[in-house]
C-alpha cells in the first residue's frame, strides 16, 4: 500500500532543503501553466512506499494573489486525498511569529480533515549556536500538536522524524486533539500566534545582529554599491562567457553525432534532411542548454545566499519608474546574452503583474543572437573611422548606440504599459523578506538547474525542432536544396519583398528577414547563401564587401539595424515565452507588436536618414 | 543594537514607519484607510500588528525600500507601503 504525506511552511523555512533530504534524488516537479508555482514529489529515501509532497511556502492560507490562490487550492485538494497520510509543518524557530500563525492555519484545516500534523522546529543548529533555546514542549502543548526539533541543514532530528513516521516511537503520545481550533477564525490565530511567539520565541536580537553587520555592507550606499556590480559582472560573465565552452561542445557533441548517423540514412534526400533539419533543429534548442543551466544554478545560489533579496531592493527604485521592480534586473539583465535563460529566471518574480512587465522586456534587451547581425551590418555600413581626436571609434559607438537602443526600448515599453493598463494587473506590493545570510546548499541547487534544462528540453523543444523543419522543407523544394532563391522560401521571400522596398531592401532581405526568426544570427548566414558567399557566418569580410559594393545605402542599414533590436525574430524566445507565461496569445501579441513597432521604426529611420541625405 | 534616537520633529503629529530614519523605532499605530484590506491582513500576518515595536535597520540612499525589524523577523518595505503603517506619536 502508498501512502503520502504533505510538507509544507512558510517561505524561508528551509522546505527545499528538508525535502532534498528525505527524498534523495527522486524528484517530480509539477508546474503550472503561467504562474511558479510548482509541486514537488519524491519518494522517501527511507521509508517504503512513502511519496513526500512539497507544496509551495505561502505566508497564509487567506491568498492575496491568484498565484497563492492556485498554491493553497493545491494544499486543500492534497488534504482531502485519502492516500495522505501525515502533513508535516517546518517552522523556523529563529523567526517563530512569522511561522506560527501559518502553522496554526495549517493544523486548523488538518483537524478539519482529521489528519495528523507534526510540526518540525527547523533551524534548532543555529539556534544553539548562539546558546539560544526554545521550549519546544510547552509549544507542543499549546499547539495541541507534536513539535520535533530538527535540522534540515545537519540531519539532525531526522532518524527521529523517520521513527515516528514508522510509527515504531513506542514513547510518542497519540496526536492530541484536546483543545481543538477546527472553528478558531483567522484574526483569533494571528493574536494567538503573536502571544505564542512572545512566549515561546528565542530572546535576545543576537541573530538579527549578525545579519543587520552584514547588510550594513551589503546595503551600502558606497560598499554596497561596489559589491552589486561585482556580483551582477560575474552572473553576467557566467552566462555569456562560462557557458560559452559547454555551448561549444554540445555544438560540436552534434556534429560529431551527425557524421556518425548521416552516412547511415539511405537516399540524398533522407542525409540533407537528417543533417540540416533534424541535427540543425535539435542543435537550436539543445544548445541553450548550459546556459539555463548556469543562470539558474548562479540564480539559486544567490537566493539561498540571501543576496538576491538584496539584490532586488538595491535595483528597486530606479525599475519602479518604469513599472518594474528589482527583481526584474536579473531577468534582464540575463537577457543581454540570451532572452531564454532570462525568461526562465522571471520566475523568481512573485508579483504576475510585474513578472509580466519583465516578459515585454527581456525580448528587447540587446541579445547575443544579435550581435553577427550588429556586427556585419555595421560593418557594411557605418565607415571604420574615429572622432574626438581618435577617441571615439565611430563603429565602436554605432554598436553602443544599438545596444543602449534595445535597452531603452524595453524600458520605454513597459513604462508605457505599466501606466496604460494599471487596472488590467493584480499586483503584490514592496514587502519582502529579508532572509538570512547562509551558504548554498550545492545539490539541491544542481538539480534544480537540471530540472529546469528538462523542463525547456521536452516543453519548447518539440515547437522549436517543428519550426525548423519546416523552414528547412521550404528551403529544400522543389529543387532539391540547389538554390535558395529558386525554392518555395525563395519565392515566399519575393511574395514578401514589396514590404520591404520601401525600406530600400530588395527581396533577398526579405528571405534572410524570414530565416532569422530560427535565431537571429541565421540572417548572416542566409543572407550570404542568398549572394553565393559560403559559410559567411564565419567569415564576414566578404558578404561585407558584397554589401559595399551593391547600391544599398546607409539609410537601408540603419533601418535594418532598427528593425533586428525591435522585432521578435526568434521562436526559441516564442516557445518558451508560450510555456511559462502559460498564454499563447502573449508571444503572438508580442510577436505582432514587436513586428509592427520594429518596422515602423525602420521605416521612419530610412525616411529621415534618406531626408538628411544619407 | 544601538539606536541612535532624535527627537520627532513634530511631537505629537501621526508618523508614518517611511519617516523613521535608520537606527530609530516605533510602535506601530494602525494603517491608512488607503491601504486595502488584503495587504493590511498580509502585513499582520508577517507581524506588522497594532502595538507592536519595529525598528528601522537600513535606510538605504536614493530612497531606495527601507530595512524594518519586526519581532526577529526583517522586511523591506517601500515608500508605496510604509508611508501607509503608522507610527504612535510617542518614540520607543
Amino acid at each position: 500500500m502508498t501512502r503520502k504525506i504533505i510538507l509544507i511552511g512558510s517561505p524561508n523555512c528551509g522546505k527545499s532543503l528538508l525535502f532534498n533530504r528525505l527524498t534523495g534524488l527522486s524528484q517530480k516537479v509539477a508546474n503550472f501553466p503561467g504562474i511558479t508555482v510548482e509541486v514537488t514529489s519524491g519518494h522517501f529515501a527511507d521509508l517504503e512506499n512513502t511519496t513526500l509532497v512539497d507544496y509551495p511556502g505561502t505566508y497564509s492560507l487567506q491568498p492575496i494573489s491568484g498565484e497563492e490562490q492556485v498554491a493553497v487550492e493545491q494544499f486543500q485538494q492534497g488534504l482531502e486525498d485519502p492516500e495522505v497520510s501525515h502533513v508535516l509543518c517546518l517552522i523556523d524557530v529563529t523567526r517563530l511569529e512569522k511561522s506560527l500563525y501559518f502553522t496554526l492555519q495549517v493544523i486548523r484545516e488538518c483537524e478539519r480533515r482529521g489528519k495528523p500534523v507534526l510540526v518540525l522546529a527547523n533551524m534548532m543548529d543555529i539556534l544553539a549556536g548562539h546558546g539560544l533555546e526554545v521550549d519546544l514542549e510547552g509549544l507542543s502543548r499549546e499547539l495541541s500538536a507534536p513539535v520535533l526539533p530538527i535540522s534540515a541543514r545537519t540531519g539532525k532530528g531526522v532518524p527521529e522524524l523517520l521513527c515516528r513516521l514508522r510509527g515504531e516511537d513506542a514513547a510518542a503520545d497519540p496526536w492530541p486533539h484536546d483543545e481543538g481550533i477546527a472553528h478558531t477564525p483567522d484574526v483569533l490565530l494571528r493574536g494567538n500566534a503573536h502571544q505564542l511567539a512572545r512566549k515561546y520565541g528565542p530572546r535576545g536580537d543576537l541573530l538579527v545582529r549578525t545579519q543587520t553587520r552584514l547588510d550594513g555592507f551589503f546595503l551600502h550606499s558606497a560598499f554596497g554599491g561596489l559589491a552589486f556590480f561585482v556580483i551582477m559582472y560575474l552572473l553576467f560573465q557566467s552566462i555569456f562567457t562560462w557557458a560559452a565552452p559547454a555551448m561549444d561542445a554540445v555544438e560540436a557533441g552534434l556534429g560529431w553525432l551527425a557524421e556518425l548517423v548521416v552516412p547511415l540514412v539511405p537516399g540524398q534526400l533522407g542525409k540533407d534532411f537528417t543533417a540540416d533539419a533534424l541535427f540543425s533543429g535539435m542543435g537550436a534548442f539543445l544548445v541553450f542548454v548550459p546556459q539555463i543551466f548556469v543562470l539558474t544554478f548562479v540564480i539559486g545560489m544567490l537566493e539561498d545566499s540571501g543576496y538576491m533579496a538584496r539584490a532586488a531592493l538595491i535595483c528597486h527604485k530606479p525599475l519602479r519608474f518604469f513599472g518594474l521592480t528589482g527583481k526584474s534586473f536579473i531577468p534582464m539583465l540575463s537577457g543581454v546574452a540570451c532572452a531564454i535563460p532570462g525568461i526562465y529566471a522571471a520566475r523568481s518574480i512573485d508579483s504576475p503583474r510585474k513578472r509580466l512587465l519583465t516578459y515585454l522586456a527581456i525580448p528587447l534587451m540587446p541579445c547575443s543572437a544579435r550581435l553577427p547581425v550588429y556586427t556585419l551590418l555595421i560593418a557594411a555600413f557605418i565607415p571604420n573611422t574615429t572622432a574626438f581626436g581618435g577617441l571615439v571609434g565611430v563603429q565602436g559607438a554605432a554598436m553602443f548606440g544599438i545596444y543602449f537602443f534595445g535597452m531603452f526600448c524595453a524600458l520605454l515599453v513597459t513604462a508605457l504599459v505599466s501606466r496604460s493598463r494599471a487596472d488590467h494587473f493584480t499586483d503584490l506590493p514592496f514587502v519582502l523578506e529579508m532572509p538570512p545570510y547562509r551558504v548554498p546548499a550545492w545539490a539541491p541547487l544542481v538539480r534544480k538547474a537540471w530540472q529546469r534544462c528538462k523542463h525547456f528540453i521536452t516543453k519548447a523543444g518539440g515547437i522549436i525542432l517543428a519550426v525548423t523543419v519546416v523552414v528547412w522543407f521550404l528551403g529544400y523544394f522543389p529543387n532539391g536544396g540547389a538554390d535558395l532563391s529558386a525554392s518555395w522560401l525563395g519565392q515566399l521571400g519575393r511574395f514578401v519583398g514589396p514590404l520591404f522596398e520601401p525600406l530600400g531592401l530588395d527581396w533577398r532581405y526579405g528571405v534572410a528577414i524570414l530565416t532569422s526568426f530560427l535565431a537571429r544570427e541565421v540572417f548572416v548566414g542566409t543572407l550570404g547563401a542568398m549572394f553565393g558567399i559560403e559559410s559567411a557566418e564565419e567569415n564576414m569580410v566578404p558578404l561585407v564587401s558584397h554589401i559595399q559594393a551593391s547600391e544599398l545605402g546607409l539609410a537601408s542599414g540603419l533601418a535594418l539595424l532598427v528593425f533586428f533590436a525591435i522585432a521578435l525574430m526568434c521562436v526559441s524566445t516564442m516557445a518558451i515565452l508560450s510555456r511559462e507565461a502559460g498564454s499563447r496569445r502573449l508571444p503572438l501579441q508580442m510577436f505582432a507588436a514587436y513586428g509592427v513597432a520594429g518596422y515602423l521604426g525602420a521605416l521612419a529611420i530610412y525616411q529621415l536618414v534618406s531626408f538628411l541625405g544619407g | 543594537m544601538k539606536a541612535t534616537m532624535t527627537a520627532p520633529v513634530n511631537a505629537g503629529a501621526p508618523r508614518s514607519l517611511w519617516s523613521l530614519r535608520k537606527g530609530e523605532g516605533g510602535v506601530i499605530a494602525g494603517f491608512d484607510d488607503i491601504l486595502a484590506d488584503h495587504y493590511r491582513v498580509r502585513l499582520m500576518e508577517m507581524g506588522f500588528h497594532p502595538g507592536e515595536t519595529v525598528s528601522c535597520l537600513q535606510a538605504p540612499a536614493f530612497g531606495s525600500p527601507k530595512v524594518f525589524r519586526v519581532s526577529n523577523t526583517i522586511f523591506s518595505l517601500d515608500d508605496e507601503v510604509a508611508s501607509h503603517i503608522k507610527l504612535e506619536s510617542h518614540d520607543t
